[in-house]
């Protein structure tokens, strides 16, 4: 009778190419990566209309309790004391940066008249573009109002 | 004479150790970035002009919203639903038809983001809404008669 030979195997797992992988997936997070100029928690308003906003835009951000905080794109955004200082900021970006689109990210539970003085003080700047910042909208949930 | 015995040194390079430090990366990253909301409705601002064009009232649509919400087209209380109904007949005849929104300074952002959304998505259902404004407080003061 023939005896079998066993054979030994090494318990190995083959972990070189994890390192790959992981590699691939931190470029992807690079290239995907988009600092984010205003932290600032609101609740934004729904709407079907969705654009992209285009990179490096300026940010004004308005909260439900009047708080206002601007950025101009480049750097974190920074609290100001009222729409007049809005109006002085977005006056001094246009005359650095023209053609810079201003985002305006406010809660949709802000009341209008702050909403208005800071789109006022946007239009006196002679900003050209505005983008209401805005979330997706539930399906089946339009028209509100 | 002794002689030096070599001692046996691994030729690998130990990679196991990569995936670990990569994986820690990837999760930094992760943390860091949140989902940064970069999407809304632009809203293009006229060029300032020195003589605007007048605009006789009752060429256009007004839209007001009321504090709670509640929408009063050219005088008659109507639903979101309803609007697009009403300017289809209106922009068939005059396609530049301005439609002005008005919110009350009561009133909440989110209204006015419910409307502005509705009018621009007239475009997918045949009521293109070329000419839509949004005046402040502070140029309805300066130019309403």
């Amino acid at each position: 009778m023939e005896l079998h030979v066993r054979k030994r195997q090494d318990a190995v797992i083959p972990t070189a190419t994890m390192a790959d992988i992981a590699l691939l997936l931190i470029i992807f997070f690079l290239v995907t990566f988009q600092i984010e100029v205003d932290k600032t928690q609101v609740e934004l308003p729904a709407s079907g209309i969705r654009l992209e906003v285009p990179e490096k835009s300026a940010y004004v951000s308005v909260t439900e309790d009047g708080a206002i905080r601007v950025s101009s794109g480049e750097e974190v955004s920074v609290i100001v004391s009222g729409p007049q200082e809005v109006l002085s900021f977005a006056a001094e970006l246009m005359a650095r940066a023209p053609d810079r689109a201003v985002v305006l990210k406010a809660d949709e539970a802000t009341p209008y008249r702050l909403v208005d003085e800071v789109m006022d003080a946007l239009k006196q700047a002679r900003v050209k573009t505005i983008y209401l910042l805005s979330e997706a909208e539930m399906q089946g949930s339009g028209g509100g109002a | 004479m002794k002689i030096d015995r070599k001692s046996k040194v691994s030729e690998e390079i130990p990679t196991a150790t990569m995936a670990d430090v990569a994986f820690l990366l990837i999760i930094y990253f992760m943390v860091t970035s949140t989902f940064a909301a970069t999407r809304g409705l632009d809203f293009a601002i006229p060029e300032q002009q020195d003589n605007p064009p007048m605009i006789e009232k009752e060429e256009s649509v007004l839209i007001e919203i009321q504090p709670g919400g509640q929408l009063v087209v050219d005088q008659q209380p109507m639903q979101l639903g309803e609007i697009l109904d009403y300017l289809r007949p209106r922009l068939e005849r005059n396609p530049l038809k301005p439609v002005i929104i008005r919110p009350d300074p009561n009133s909440q952002y989110g209204y006015m983001v419910d409307v502005f959304d509705e009018l621009r998505q007239g475009a997918n259902e045949g009521v293109e809404v070329r000419n839509i404004s949004i005046p402040t407080q502070r140029e309805i003061e300066a130019f309403w008669y």
